[in-house]
């Protein structure tokens, strides 16, 4: 059941290689989307037959493989991995659909996407960390291709960055796992939180501090997140829609699965640093946000800022707080592929995302007004706004946070703060006041601030209005996901070595009932 | 910067004001010669011309069957109260009298010319006081307020008059810009120079028409504005129109902000440049004088021939209020043209240096105001 998830993008990518003469690329979008539609269809029919009371992995199914080297092919799912499956199936399928006019290779592009997509399901399935490793660098080369080939005018540099960091981060997650395995002696790779007990403290704080630099530089946190917003700058809007929305989600779901569930003890020996962590990645995403003039830079920094809460969360490792860095997870994903496509629509129809050029584009007729009140919906979410899939997320990880680590959880609201500092610049420079798009030194201008931008179509805003829907619908009816996820944030911190060592009695459960 | 200030977007400079004293004092007209050109301004008049005709009616409605009432629940429906109406009312599906008020309350409020001189008078203040006597015996809301408030009634009196004579004002501009659009239409003016002739030589023929304003209170008619007062057409309500709409306007508050500290709005009201002929065509989604109503009105009448030309044109339908304004000020620019041409000291011709000179004042007088206006719409 699970292999579909990866036989139905890997199948579409190697269909779509060989499909025979030159196919308009119109055609190679239709069969992308029929094939992603599937995905996401099949990832329904997943979530349909996943028992939300469960918390062990689910739908499991294995094959030995490379049995002498500990490589099995080993899938299953919990309610960690399934909403991220969810969202990985629908944001594939949003960049496709917001893909228009692939100026070279398009059978090569959306190859990719679907090879991206089957590998970020293979990730995230694997119960197996050979496995895990493999897929989670399946999708580097391909996401690597399409910043270099598909990006803007610097892209060659953006692409080269993030290859170089990505594969450090990758060479430092499998040296981890090689070394739990050499430890231990144990190299079957299965994901056994009991195995690490038999380490001496030093070997646990040393695979752990591998695996956390390994998935800090792919969520990223400060400070490596430096290849980030050159990487966002430089790529496509539907590749920026993928890297914020779903494989950033990869360093996360790696921090909460590998580095909090293979190294119990070790990380509550780390708690206490890396909830300040935390609070300084939230606070320097959020401060450098501000400083940005680039719309999309902003919005790449406020990534930096917002995956900062998941390690705040992963750190005070309560069952409301993990409940938070799930929702987290989820409605970042979400939002934050909202933002992109939205500045990705800014940026075709005005050719800039200067905030200090942009001016009045709510301007009701000559404007964008629907794409600025999705975006002030946007950033209204962002900032954590009742009613909205953020304030739900930010206020499960503060809520769940703050007893444990009540400095690093405060820094972290005063983050949320400034993330309304920094939106609102965004919206104020450029959704609000006369329209224009010059960079207004002039004392008087004499009317040169006229300007005619093509209208969107409304075709162009329904991936973003799609997304805004799921941003409302989770911020009032959270609900559904965190039933769907609650018992494993609750299992995750049930590890005994680290509920006793964390709290020293048994935690009362939380979430949202 | 978040909102633009006002010095921002006043546009202007473009042609300079020699340029545009030279074309007058030549009797060239300020709008280029295009087939464009004549195809907005004679269109846009039309739609304007059916939309002052509504007005029109309305305000003359209101002062005389509205007067001194004082909750005119049913001013904007004409006298008919049915269902039908009452529900279009209620679902916009109307004219925009409102924008009407606005510009009688600018001419009101700016006060020039001789409609407003007669308004302080003692003749006016004895007229006021005959009505308001009459009026105060059967109407024991107003013979309560009158006492309590002695100079309420009275401005009440001031706003009805100006609301007449406006709507007298806008029923001769409805006939010409009607006319007008017959008269292209049957290939008599076909040129932009043939429009601005055709206004001026309406303005002038209406130049004299007296204005004069009554009411009826209980069965006997009283004069608000006699006919001894001895009110014109063009010296006392199109004149002070052309200043106080065309010209002065008021500045309204929008995404474009104004800062009266810094002196952005000039204390002295002359010098007031926020009339139609500088409004900024893009909505500016503020109070006061929103042009964007006189837009929306336009368009519903807008004809068949400039629909198709703005559908042809950057977003079609979507801008089309855009569009309208810009054309409408084009058009604006060929009223003033003609208001100009109609109301030099002496002729263009005339050989008298004395004349010359006084025409020269004339010309770069107007000149200076129209150079910080929307001119480049004038290309």
């Amino acid at each position: 059941m699970l292999s579909l998830l990866l036989l139905i993008p890997f199948g579409g990518a190697l269909l779509l290689a060989l499909w025979p003469g030159n196919p308009a690329q119109g055609r190679m979008r239709t069969i992308t989307l029929v094939v992603l539609g599937l995905q996401l269809a099949w990832s329904l029919v997943v979530l349909a037959r996943f028992d939300p009371g469960n918390s062990a992995m689910q739908l499991q199914e294995s094959l030995g493989w490379v049995g002498s080297l500990g490589l099995d092919y080993r899938l299953g799912i919990d309610g960690l991995s399934l909403p991220l499956v969810l969202i990985n199936g629908a944001l594939t399928l949003v960049s496709a659909i917001c893909t228009r006019d692939i100026d070279k290779r398009p059978r090569f592009y959306f190859a990719l996407l679907m090879v991206i997509s089957g590998a970020v399901n293979g990730a995230f399935l694997a119960e197996n960390l050979l496995l895990f490793f493999l897929f989670y660098e399946l999708e580097l080369i391909p996401l690597w291709a399409l910043i270099s080939i598909w990006g803007g005018t610097n892209r060659a540099y953006a692409a080269t960055k993030f290859l170089i960091f990505t594969a450090v981060s990758g060479m430092l997650i499998l040296g981890a796992f090689l070394g739990l395995a050499l430890f231990t002696g144990n190299a079957d790779f299965s994901l056994a939180p009991i195995t690490s007990e038999q380490l001496s403290m030093g070997s646990q704080l040393l695979l752990l501090g591998a695996l956390l630099i390994g998935f800090g530089i792919k969520i990223p946190l400060f400070p490596f997140h430096n290849w980030l917003p050159d990487a966002h700058t430089q790529a496509s809007t539907p590749v920026s829609v993928l890297l914020a929305g779903v494989l950033l989600k990869l360093g996360t779901y790696g921090l909460l699965r590998f580095c909090l569930g293979l190294f119990p003890e070790a990380w509550v020996q780390l708690a206490p640093a890396l909830a300040i962590w935390a609070a300084i990645s939230v606070l320097f995403g959020s401060l450098a946000a501000i400083a940005q003039k680039d719309m999309k830079r902003m919005v790449a920094y406020s990534s930096v800022g917002h995956m900062g809460y998941i390690l705040l969360a992963s750190a005070a490792a309560t069952p409301v707080a993990m409940l938070g860095a799930v929702f987290q997870m989820v409605s970042h994903g979400l939002i934050s592929a909202l933002l992109f496509l939205l500045v990705g629509i800014v940026y075709r129809k005005t050719g800039t995302r200067d905030l200090a050029v942009l001016h009045g584009l709510l301007n009701p007729e000559r404007g964008l007004p629907f794409t600025g009140s999705l975006m002030i919906l946007g950033v209204m979410a962002s900032a954590g706004m009742p009613g909205m899939a953020g304030f739900i997320s930010e206020f499960l990880v503060f809520r769940g946070s703050i007893s444990a680590f009540p400095l690093a959880t405060l820094l972290s609201m005063v983050g949320s703060g400034l993330t309304a500092v920094y939106f609102l610049l965004l919206v104020n420079r450029a959704f609000f006041g006369r329209l224009a798009v010059t960079a207004i030194t002039d004392p008087v201008v004499h009317g040169r601030l006229d300007v005619n931008l093509a209208a969107v179509a409304p075709r162009e805003t329904i991936p973003a209005m799609a997304l805004a829907i799921g941003v409302v619908v989770i911020g009032l009816l959270p609900a559904g996901l965190g039933r769907l996820s609650e018992t494993a944030a609750t299992a995750m911190v049930q590890l005994p070595a680290l509920t006793a060592a964390l709290h020293g009695v048994a935690l009362p459960s939380g979430g949202l009932g | 910067m978040p909102i633009i200030s006002a010095d921002l977007v006043h546009a202007g400079g473009m042609p300079s004001a020699g340029e545009l004293q030279s074309k007058l004092l030549a009797g060239a007209t300020l709008l280029a010669e295009t087939a464009d050109h004549l195809i907005e301004v004679v269109d846009v008049l039309k739609s304007y011309g059916e939309v002052l005709d509504a007005y029109s009616t309305n305000l003359i409605f209101q002062a005389e069957q509205q007067f001194l009432l004082p909750f005119p629940l049913f001013k904007y429906l004409d006298g008919e109260r049915s269902p039908a109406k009452i529900w279009r009312h209620l679902n916009h599906d109307r004219i925009n009298f409102e924008y009407a008020e606005y510009c009688m309350k600018a001419m009101l409020w700016h006060g020039t010319g001789g409609l407003d001189a007669y308004l302080d008078s003692e003749a006016f203040a004895a007229g006021c006081a005959a009505i308001i006597r009459r009026k105060t015996r059967r109407d024991p809301l107003l013979a309560l307020l009158h006492p309590l408030f002695p100079g309420f009634l009275i401005e009440l009196i001031r706003t009805a008059a100006t609301t007449h004579a406006l709507g007298q004002f806008w029923r001769v501009m409805s006939d010409l810009f009607l006319d007008l659009a017959r008269a292209e239409t049957s290939r008599h003016v076909t040129s932009i120079e043939a429009v601005v002739e055709f206004i001026k030589d309406g303005l002038v023929a209406a130049a004299a028409n007296p204005i004069s304003y009554g009411v009826e209170v209980a069965g006997e008619h009283l004069w608000v504005l006699p006919p001894e007062a001895g009110l014109t057409f063009l010296g006392d309500v199109a004149v002070p129109y052309v200043e106080a709409v065309f010209l002065r306007g008021l500045p309204f508050l929008g995404t474009v902000s104004f800062n009266a500290q810094a002196q952005q709005i000039s204390p002295d009201q002359a010098q007031f440049a926020y009339g139609a002929l500088y409004a900024d065509p893009l909505p500016t989604m503020g109070a006061g004088i929103p042009p964007s109503l006189l837009m929306q009105d336009m368009y519903r009448h807008l004809p068949e021939r400039l629909h198709a030309w703005y559908l042809e044109r950057t977003r079609g339908d979507g801008d089309v209020r855009v569009k309208i304004c810009m054309s409408f000020q084009k058009a604006m620019f060929c009223v003033t043209n003609a208001a100009i041409q109609g109301t030099f000291p002496g002729p263009l011709s005339s050989k008298d240096p004395a004349e010359q000179a006084a025409n020269r004042a004339y010309a770069a007088a107007w000149a200076a105001r129209l150079a910080v206006a929307r001119t480049d719409c004038l290309a």
